[in-house]
């Protein structure tokens, strides 16, 4: 049996190039793993992690069920490339055994079995597999189409705005949207010839015949199955340099996230699993409000990614991102997108200055005394309506308070982490680490979602539980501690990112403005929810941009028609005051409002 | 020839004395004022720099010359929108006449906005509004002052409050009102922070030298980034005292905010209703900074006071005479 041919040339060479680059990818990535990551890898191959990954790569690598959750339209796509290639590539296979038995068969007489089989490799002809594969390949060809279609008007596919790629990234796909059109022409041209062939591929060569004549098919025979060869060839050759790197790097993701793996505030190689993963799809251009409010189309997460995968990231696009998250929260893919920003931040911008924190010495400027410890936070500082509202509610439910920033004291450490100063935070942080534990408190009360976010991911307290003042103040209700007075003014709550994507904290405001009022939802709310545009993590659009961004907040908080903004951050809050029409509050505000005058 | 009705939109020194100007030449004035009374913002200001007369000595000679001309003044009325040739206020009245001119001034800046200087939230902190009515009032603190903090530029050339702009006249109320309080709390520490000290007009730099020379007022550059309560009731605040570039931490008995005018809300729908442009820091467009900073953009429309942007007392009685002028020119032309 013989599965040679020259036109096989272009495949077989292409398959070679692909995996050369692909093992020697995930080889040097995976040796460059940290200790630790490597260990939490060894520690979860054998566990449920693995079983649970298998599941993953099926449904999100084939199925592309985060995709069909945003559009269908859009999932459908994304699924019938991905999972009828898979298929035709896995019944193509099977055929291949069905025929030929457990013999065994190269590569190349698995993908262009129906060339072998009409050069009478078979004899025997089994026509429910021409007709599954005929399905596969219309299956296939309809998502091309599709992707074909979106290239026009991605807007008729749930997406306003569309990738823009580069020449490299072109040329990858006009490889690949050749494939299959290329292998219809080439399967059709053989069943004309030789018979076979169901309802796609038997109708398409008895056209071709009609119009051609079986002297020029059999003329055009080996050219069509060149070209089809050499699609293929070259798409496998451009893929891992491509964005269809992701097509394999997605599974290998998959498993070292669910073995806990996760890109750091350092560099490091699980990055770069997470920024090859990127298929480039642009999900995460529409949310962007950056692009959306103001114009600005060549920062969003798809081009950092880009940018920092090829080695030409700019501090510029680096430095522009609210890092609200409204992407990270629709990444098809799952990346940390906003870890991976920060990091690249970290490598350009982080000089230490070991002498600029002197005066850290002998600075406890803390008050009181009590297990419940209150960090107001810069932003509440400069907004004391909040901590006299806060100090209010202590009052009214007795709790003994240890104030720990009242009269000033040392940043939460977040701001300089956002801005890519790594090193500097962690002075910070340590400061107020330390701070905490001498005073011996329990709970740890902010008003600020961007401390909250900072004591919980990197402070590591010990026998300290950290609470934004929303979950407080829900628990002192919940428990009966804290009476309220319920009027009937309807309170617009805007989530602050750093609370809501960035904390999962979502409920808890809200069952505290029902308890004081009524709860009016703006357009945009929970996960979608907009960011107010004052973000510290953007050291790159000016005032004028930030006021633009606010005033799309307020406007949609304003159309709910409730006289009352109500947030439950500082920086949120101030943001939103520029623009507000009415009144922009609190929440501990309203709640201090509420409670039983005396 | 016939007297021409003109209708003067604010009866504060803008106003009043626009109306006067156009009375002396012959034309038939008719004030629109939203308040009870006339006078505008003028009359709730105590001693007026540079020269520390009382602010009735200006407002109350433009109000009794405005009672004897026989001026027809419609009080506690609000315009709901107006062209070249009708007035209609807010009572459903509709005024007819051959010009208007817009003399509604400007706003205070709500210090309330700047919280983290605590106006409203704490005790003891102040506006400069504030304190002309304490003063004229009677109603200073008895008790002398260890310390007072004077901040300047709050809600002007502030972008964070969306108001770019300079107000120009609170360099000097600092400076003033430093010196009252001198005055009336000899032993007592006063501190202006500025960002710059813009000392425009005649006699307000000597004036500047004769606080430092003679009253012993500090002068310190840098702003105030916040304001906290203490225990007994002073104000903490912090600065940075951008000359020697150094924070600095003070406590203070009284923490006055100088705050800045800004646009009045009206001016978005007077604009869109008689077709007029405004500037970016929202203040009314005049048709160009010099020869026609009196005229709108539309015809028969004029501006006077501080419409158009913050000014002191004197400029804006100069440009009542102006605008007036330019009134009955344009009056004139239109007869042919």
């Amino acid at each position: 049996m013989n599965f040679y041919a020259p036109f096989t040339l272009p495949f077989i060479i292409g398959t070679i190039i692909l995996f050369i680059v692909l093992a020697w990818k995930y080889v040097s990535w995976f040796v460059a793993l940290t200790h630790e990551d490597k260990r939490l890898v060894a520690k979860g191959v054998p566990s449920l992690a693995t079983l649970r990954s298998v599941w993953e790569v099926v449904r999100e690598s084939l199925l592309h069920v985060r995709i069909f959750r945003i559009d269908p339209r859009l999932g459908y796509m994304h699924m019938s490339l991905a999972l009828g290639w898979f298929l035709l590539i896995a019944v193509g296979w099977i055929e291949t055994m069905a025929y030929m038995g457990f013999a065994p068969v190269p590569l190349q007489g698995h993908v262009f079995f129906k060339y072998f089989a009409a050069q009478g490799v078979v004899t025997e002809h089994k026509p429910y597999f021409d007709f599954v594969m005929d399905l596969l390949l219309a299956f296939v060809l309809s998502g091309v189409a599709l992707a074909w279609f979106k290239r026009f008007s991605s807007r008729s596919l749930g997406m306003r705005r569309a990738t823009k790629h580069t020449t490299g990234d072109r040329l990858a796909m006009s490889f690949l949207w050749f494939i299959f059109p290329l292998r219809l022409v080439a399967e059709s041209i053989t069943v004309a010839l030789y018979g076979g062939g169901s309802f796609l591929t038997g109708s398409c060569g008895s056209l071709l015949a009609s119009i051609f004549g079986e002297r020029l098919l059999s003329y055009a025979f080996e050219p069509a199955w060149w070209l089809y060869s050499i699609a293929l060839g070259g798409f496998f050759v451009a893929m891992p340099f491509s964005r269809y790197m992701h097509i394999f790097t997605e599974i290998p993701l998959i498993f070292l996230r669910n073995y806990r793996l996760r890109p750091r505030e350092e560099k490091g190689a699980i990055d770069y699993f997470e920024v090859q993963s990127c298929s480039r799809c642009g999900i995460c251009i529409d949310p962007c409000q950056l692009q959306a409010d103001l114009g600005i189309h060549d920062v969003q997460s798809v081009y950092f990614l880009r940018d920092r995968r090829y080695n030409m990231l700019k501090q510029s696009v680096a430095n522009n991102c609210l890092m609200c998250g409204r992407c990270e929260a629709v990444c098809p893919v799952g990346i940390n997108l906003n870890t991976l920003r920060l990091n690249s931040r970290a490598l350009m911008r982080n000089i230490p200055n070991e002498r600029r924190y002197g005066y850290f010495r002998d600075i406890d400027r803390s008050e009181g005394s009590g297990k419940v410890g209150y960090f107001a936070g810069c932003m509440t500082l400069l907004t004391p309506r909040t901590m006299s509202a806060m100090e209010r509610i202590f009052e009214a439910v007795g709790d003994q308070v240890w104030w720990a920033d009242r009269q000033g004291s040392v940043c939460c450490g977040r701001p300089l982490k956002l801005s890519g100063e790594t090193d500097s935070a962690h002075k910070m942080m340590e400061f107020n680490r330390s701070l905490f534990h001498k005073h011996g408190i329990t709970t740890l009360v902010t008003s600020c979602p961007i401390c909250l976010k900072t004591f919980k991911e990197d402070y590591a307290l010990e026998h300290i539980e950290v609470l934004h003042h929303s979950e407080y103040i829900e628990r002192l209700i919940a428990s009966g501690r804290l009476v309220l007075e319920r009027g009937d003014v309807r309170y617009a709550y805007h989530d602050p990112c750093e609370l809501g994507r960035g904390g999962g904290i979502y409920d808890a405001p809200r069952t505290v403005i029902e308890a004081v009022g009524e709860l009016a939802e703006a357009e945009h709310n929970r996960r979608n929810a907009l960011c107010c545009g004052s973000s510290l993590a953007n050291t790159a659009i000016t005032d004028g941009q930030q006021l633009k961004l606010a005033s799309r907040v307020t406007d949609e908080l304003e159309a709910t028609g409730a006289a009352t903004i109500v947030t439950s951050c500082p920086l949120c809050k101030k943001a939103l005051q520029r623009t507000a029409k009415g009144g922009v509050r609190d929440l501990a505000e309203v709640v201090a409002e509420a409670l039983p005058r005396k | 020839m016939r007297a021409r009705k003109v209708v003067i939109i604010g009866g504060g020194v803008a106003g009043m004395q626009t109306a006067l100007r156009l009375r002396a030449l012959g034309e038939e004035p008719i004030i629109i004022e939203r308040e009870a009374q006339l006078g505008g913002k003028v009359r709730n200001w105590y001693l007026l720099f540079p020269t520390f007369i009382p602010s009735a000595d200006v407002v109350e000679p433009l109000m009794r010359a405005v009672k004897e001309q026989g001026i027809e003044v419609h009080l506690g009325c609000e315009v709901v929108q107006f062209d070249n040739h009708r007035v209609e206020l807010a009572d459903g009245e509709r005024i007819d006449c051959d010009a208007v001119a817009l003399c509604s001034g400007s706003t205070i800046f709500d210090a309330r906005l700047k919280e983290e200087y605590g106006y409203g939230i704490y005790d003891n902190v102040y506006t400069s509004v504030d304190i002309e009515r304490m003063m004229a009032e009677g109603r200073m603190p008895e008790r002398s002052p260890r310390r007072v903090a004077i901040l300047h530029c709050v809600g002007s050339r502030d972008e964070k409050v969306c108001q770019r702009h300079c107000s120009k006249v609170c360099c000097i109320t600092g400076v003033k009102q430093a010196i009252e309080l001198k005055k009336l709390y000899p032993k007592a520490d006063v501190f202006n922070f500025y960002m710059d000290i813009r000392m425009f007009g005649p006699g307000y730099e000597e004036l500047y030298h004769t606080a430092q020379r003679n009253y012993n007022v500090h002068f310190v550059r840098g702003r105030i980034s916040e304001a906290s309560p203490l225990m007994d009731g002073c104000i903490q605040i912090k600065a940075e005292d951008t000359l020697t570039g150094r924070p600095l931490r003070m406590s203070v008995d009284m923490l006055i905010l100088l705050v800045g005018m800004r646009a009045n809300d009206d001016n978005v729908r007077f604009a869109e209703s008689a077709g007029l442009r405004l500037a970016d820091s929202g203040f009314m467009r005049a048709a160009d900074l010099f020869a026609g900073n009196v005229r709108s953009s539309r015809e028969g429309i004029f501006y006077a006071g501080t419409i158009t942007a913050p000014k002191s007392i004197g400029e804006v009685l100069n440009e009542g005479v102006v605008v007036a002028d330019s009134i009955v020119d344009y009056l004139n032309k239109q007869e042919g």
